[in-house]
């Protein structure tokens, strides 16, 4: 009498679990106490597969994880080998063959500018860039000379006074 | 010049005669050959320009234009692997095709001595740009981008060439270096006004200006990450180099006709800069930020005073690394999010610690911190224009507060706060995706150190 009691509440517990969607039996349970029994359900098949969501937490199912065959990789490929060589081609020419070399190719290029060349007046026209770092350390050593010798650093007068011819002073 | 373009265009056979697992290595490896070899370009005479040959020369202008072009096909070529990793080899090798083809272009136009032979290629990069973006885009909204963008341009550019042959048949020649020395002053006659427009009016839809700025976020946002790389980096220079040069022959009409470009940009700027600060998409913002950094160029080019042309070039070459920088940064956290929502991948300071620190000097860099030349560009900018008007100094440091607010709004959202719950399972970053942001960071900080070269042709 209880026996039946439970076994009906088993099996309405069983069909709620079948219908809702709840965790089902995986293998065959008999009570020792009473007749009761869990068994695998024989409405699997119609019952929604879990999960029935899927939630934006989940990866992306066509997101495929480079980590997971090859925890090394770095990017490039699935082939352990070919993601290798391409980060190390990537490295070698792109910092220490381009960003090396081509910094030092810049960092030594020519100050001098073309002085002098190119016609008289075209408008744009550069002029401050010319041999500007030449000027500048013409400039210290002219004035650590000057400056050792007691002569003045600059002379008021641009050109010698003494080489300028001019013509008499015609009354 | 052939020492660029013919190794350029070898990459396409280079490419589909690759084994498919070597396609990737061969053309980043060819094209950081490529760019080592522009560099060389960059020793440049003051007063005269390199003059390769009838159909190339480069000047201290083009120079650093070119060689930001053939930098960034690698970086476009690693960056573009991951979202590839799927598609067909004969569509991973058409797509390194396009990007190959579309390198070629922007190499010739950056070089082109005669004007005709630069706006058929300032055309032809259209194409292979518009291939990109249609086929390989994400959503469905890219046809829309790419119908904006085509016809936006294409409009834009029609009466260039009209003016073109314009000019060729009253002047005689189209050559750049011939035609800088025979300018004749042109006076303010209605056709000539129409002439300046016509001139004028394909790079500013190119810069662009901010009334005709519409393709610009659709385009950058639709693209694949190689697309808004090269659309950022490179092909709105085209714009800011096209004036440049095109300015040359509409002495002195650009004086009285700049006026309402001018009052468009300054306006424009601190429009764009505040609609940054309202955009929930990641890509949307560094559009628009896009714009508003290329309206100082248009503000610089159109008051033509020594100071502001060097400011432009120097802000062209920064806003393009920068700007790349950023759509790479977006991307690595689209590749991981799948979604360009901004709120929806936040704090990942704590996840991704290396990634952060990238996107902190991009950030910094794009705020125009001392002493990138971001900075050096948008001071001479600042200066020049202030000498131009006074009143444009309100205006432009209301737009830089505003593009350093926008600059913090962005980092501290992808980066600051508390993750939300389904980036706990985001995966590490690549090697490769770190390699990708120093090698746009360690040259922007190197011309830190000697920006001379990026001054242009005035310095």
């Amino acid at each position: 009498h209880g026996g039946r009691a439970v076994s009906l509440c088993a099996r309405r517990l069983w069909a709620v679990a079948a219908t809702r969607g709840l965790p089902a039996a995986r293998v065959r349970w008999d009570s020792s106490s009473s007749r009761a029994v869990i068994a695998p359900s024989a409405v699997a098949g119609k019952r929604t597969p879990e999960p029935a969501v899927r939630w934006q937490e989940d990866p992306d199912v066509e997101d495929e994880n480079l980590y997971e065959k090859n925890p090394d990789s770095h990017g490039y490929d699935r082939d352990p080998v070919v993601d290798l060589w391409n980060m190390r081609v990537v490295f070698f020419f792109g910092f220490s063959v381009v960003l090396v070399l081509g910094s030092t190719f810049i960092a030594y290029l020519p100050d001098y500018r073309c002085m002098g060349c190119g016609p008289p007046h075209v408008y744009p026209r550069a002029s401050a860039s010319r041999m500007q770092e030449w000027a500048r350390r013409e400039a210290e050593r002219l004035v650590k000379y000057r400056e050792a010798n007691g002569l003045p650093i600059m002379e008021s007068n641009c050109f010698d006074p003494s080489k300028i011819q001019l013509p008499e002073d015609e009354d | 010049m052939l020492k660029i373009i013919i190794p350029t265009t070898m990459l396409i056979p280079l490419t589909w005669l690759s084994k498919p697992n070597m396609i990737w290595i061969n053309s980043t490896t060819h094209s950081l050959l490529i760019s080592l070899i522009s560099l060389s370009y960059l020793n440049q005479f003051s007063d005269n320009s390199l003059n390769f040959s009838l159909l190339f020369f480069s000047d201290p202008l083009s120079a650093p234009l070119l060689a930001l072009t053939t930098w960034l096909l690698p970086l476009m070529l690693t960056a573009s692997q991951n979202h590839l990793s799927k598609e067909t080899i004969a569509r991973k090798k058409l797509y390194i095709t396009m990007l190959t083809l579309l390198q070629l272009f922007l190499i010739m136009t950056f070089t082109a001595t005669e004007l005709i032979m630069f706006y058929i290629l300032f055309e032809a990069t259209l194409a292979p740009t518009l291939i990109i973006i249609t086929r390989w885009g994400n959503q469905t909204e890219r046809l829309n981008a790419g119908l904006y963008f085509l016809f936006y341009t294409l409009v834009g550019s029609l009466p260039l060439l009209i003016a073109l042959l314009y000019i060729q048949n009253t002047t005689g020649s189209l050559n750049f270096l011939i035609a800088q020395y025979w300018v004749k002053p042109i006076s303010t006659t209605w056709s000539n006004i129409f002439l300046w427009l016509a001139c004028m009016m394909a790079f500013m839809v190119k810069m662009p200006l901010y009334g005709l700025h519409l393709w610009l976020p659709k385009a950058h946002v639709e693209a694949p990450i190689a697309g808004s790389m090269v659309l950022a980096a490179v092909l709105l220079k085209l714009g800011g180099y096209g004036m440049m040069r095109i300015t040359v022959l509409l002495n002195p009409l650009t004086g009285q006709m700049a006026y309402p470009f001018l009052m468009l940009s300054l306006w424009g700027m601190i429009m764009t800069s505040s609609i940054c600060l309202r955009q929930t998409d990641l890509k949307s913002l560094i559009a628009y930020s896009s714009v508003s950094h290329m309206a100082l160029v248009i503000v610089a080019v159109l008051i033509q005073t020594p100071w502001s042309y060097m400011g432009a070039t120097a802000l062209m070459i920064a806003h393009g690394l920068t700007s790349s920088m950023l759509f790479c940064l977006a991307n690595s956290n689209y590749e991981r999010v799948h979604s360009r929502t901004m709120i929806l991948a936040r704090g990942l300071q704590t996840l991704l610690p290396l990634m952060a620190a990238w996107w902190l000097l991009a950030s910094l860099a794009n705020l125009a911190l001392p002493p990138t030349i971001n900075l050096l560009g948008e001071l001479f900018v600042m200066m020049a224009s202030f000498s131009w008007s006074n009143t444009t100094i309100a205006l432009m440091g209301t737009n830089i507060i505003i593009t350093a607010l926008y600059s913090l709004y962005m980092l501290i959202t992808t980066l600051r706060g508390k993750q939300t719950d389904h980036v706990k399972n985001i995966k590490p970053s690549f090697t490769r995706e770190n390699a990708l942001m120093a090698l746009h960071l360690l040259p922007l900080l190197l011309l830190s150190l000697n920006p001379k070269i990026v001054l242009g042709p005035i310095h």
